[in-house]
């Protein structure tokens, strides 16, 4: 029963991710749209920014809903579903709360670093092979890359944040492609990264897998 | 431009092979024509060899077009008169000062030259449904359904007529980047006027013709339509039947296609960021991508649902909203201005 119900979360909780894409698509077309009919290339530098700062502030909630249903879907690998649940309001809380007092970056930040720390707990779980962690699908390469794609998102994110400093920009941006790359690598064909790994030490990996 | 490359030969016998192509293609598409209405096979070791021909000349095709890269590299080099070379260098410092991303000095040794890549203009096109062959023939020895490979072949056909009618790489070869370069090779503009000239080519060599993401982003990403057009197939069947074997074959193209986008459009960054600076969000090109990345993400979530029935189904229509999302993605740098824009 209890199994059942952790399954429905998760459905659920894709379901939200799916609606929020959508969302981001259709905003992003009307972009498009209204670049176009607005003529926004031709217009001076101060315009433009101005356009770009009002789709921002277009866009902004449901970027945020995303950060949050990323920060949620992290500890779903960890919690049981009334944890979760729990995990989840209070984060949203949290977040709103700093949003309020210390300004929505700041609440923003906080919840990507949240994410960020709980990701990193899962992947190093995962790749110690921890029976604990809940996923959709078995399989010890399937589990860490399916961490390292979730970690990567998270850190691209994050990333934004960093964008006025061109250095640390371009680092934490060549650590989230590493991590997107790999992890797709290893989710999508975790049983050639098996056979290879058996291949290069000789033995069976963690898990049997 | 006739005396400083052979742009006839080339123009000549690419437009031999790519009539050889569209005979090729015709008869395989011919058969997927005649498969797709009987309920038993049609001819399939025949067809088979031809689907194989066909990817056999795209890729001769590929070589060609090649070579002649090659030749503008070797024939092209931008060379400035030796008195211009040390003015060009204090000015060039001069601006890469306090820049991110500085152009290199001229060197007289070694004058810059033309690295362009294969898929640069219509050339493009023929990278993309290169790939598509090559992966839809992957897909049609992977699987012996005569119905699905007829789908495969009718599209093969259709991506062969485009390019013979529409876009050609073979018959007025690079028209945008002649123009471009033309003058400096063709007139005889001298002094002060030729440098300006140079001053004009030389950052869009680097930052655009000679950029190294140049040969990652844009190939990366024609080879992930390459195979959402086949995740397209596969959803299409899987609307109509529940065949397990299409939809395997679909799900591992999409994985391959979305590894694929997915480094592609993170390649372009770092790019856009040299190229452009950091304000480039929300020009229409990106939204686009930014939305066909969305759909195909939620695709792949749907997939792990698959098993369900209502989710067989509600998948199977995002593979083919991906596939219309790409068209219309693609069809952005035409109909929208921006950064991307291949028109005015």
């Amino acid at each position: 029963m209890v199994m059942k119900k952790k399954a429905s979360f998760d459905f659920y909780l894709i379901l939200s991710t799916v609606a929020v894409l959508f969302i981001i698509s259709v905003i992003c077309v009307y972009g498009m749209f209204y670049f176009k009919l607005a003529q926004i290339h031709h217009l001076p530098p101060a315009d433009k920014m101005a356009y770009m700062k009002s789709m921002n502030a277009v866009i902004a909630p449901f970027i945020i809903a995303l950060i949050l249903l990323l920060g949620i879907c992290v500890p779903k690998r960890l919690l049981p579903t009334i944890w979760l649940n729990r995990f989840a309001v209070a984060l949203s809380l949290l977040g709103v709360g700093l949003s309020i007092g210390l300004g929505i970056k700041t609440g923003l930040v906080f919840v990507l670093v949240a994410s960020l720390g709980l990701q990193l707990l899962v992947l190093g779980l995962a790749v110690a092979g921890s029976k604990r962690l809940h996923f959709e699908k078995s399989g010890y390469w399937m589990r860490v890359g399916s961490s390292l794609i979730h970690l990567g998102i998270i850190l691209f994110v994050l990333d934004v944040f960093f964008y006025k400093m061109p250095r640390l920009h371009l680092l934490l941006f060549w650590v989230t492609t590493g991590a997107t790359v790999f992890g797709m690598l290893f989710c999508f064909y975790s049983d050639s990264v098996v056979r290879l790994v058996r291949r290069v030490t000789g033995k069976a990996t963690v898990n049997g897998d | 431009m006739e005396t400083l490359l052979p742009l006839s030969l080339y123009s000549q016998t690419g437009h031999l092979l790519l009539v050889l192509l569209l005979l090729l293609a015709g008869f395989t598409g011919f058969s997927g024509v005649v498969n797709l209405f009987r309920s038993t096979p049609f001819l399939p070791r025949t067809t088979t060899v031809l689907f194989a021909l066909t990817t056999i000349v795209f890729l001769g095709g590929f070589l060609w077009i090649s070579w002649f890269h090659y030749q503008i590299y070797q024939l092209l080099p931008l060379e400035l008169p030796e008195p211009f070379v040390q003015m060009l260098n204090r000015q060039l410092a001069a601006m890469n000062k306090g820049a991110e991303y500085g152009l290199p000095l001229y060197n007289s040794d070694a004058p810059p030259r033309y690295v362009l890549p294969l898929w640069l203009e219509n050339g493009k096109y023929y990278f993309w449904f290169m790939c598509y062959s090559c992966m839809a023939l992957i897909g049609h020895l992977r699987l012996n359904k005569h119905r699905f490979r007829a789908v495969l072949h009718i599209l093969l056909i259709v991506q062969v007529a485009i390019l013979y009618m529409k876009t050609d790489p073979y018959l007025e070869p690079l028209p945008q980047f002649f123009n471009e370069v033309g003058p400096w090779f063709t007139s005889p503009v001298q002094g002060y006027q030729r440098f300006g000239l140079f001053m004009k080519l030389y950052p869009k060599m680097i930052f655009y013709y000679n950029a190294h993401y140049m040969w990652f982003h844009p190939p990366l990403l024609f080879l992930s339509y390459a195979c959402i057009t086949m995740t397209f197939v596969s959803s299409v069947f899987m609307l109509i039947k529940r065949d397990l074997d299409i939809e395997r074959l679909g799900y591992d193209y999409a994985k391959l296609g979305y590894f694929l986008l997915t480094l592609g459009m993170l390649l372009g960054y770092p790019w856009a960021l040299k190229a452009w600076g950091p304000n480039w969000w929300w020009d229409p090109k990106i939204c686009s991508s930014i939305m066909m990345w969305a759909i195909y993400s939620t695709y792949l979530h749907t997939r792990l649902y698959a098993n369900k029935p209502a989710m067989w189904y509600f998948s199977s229509i995002l593979g083919i909203v991906c596939f219309f999302a790409m068209i219309f993605t693609f069809l952005t740098s035409f109909f929208f201005p921006g950064e991307h824009s291949f028109v005015g």
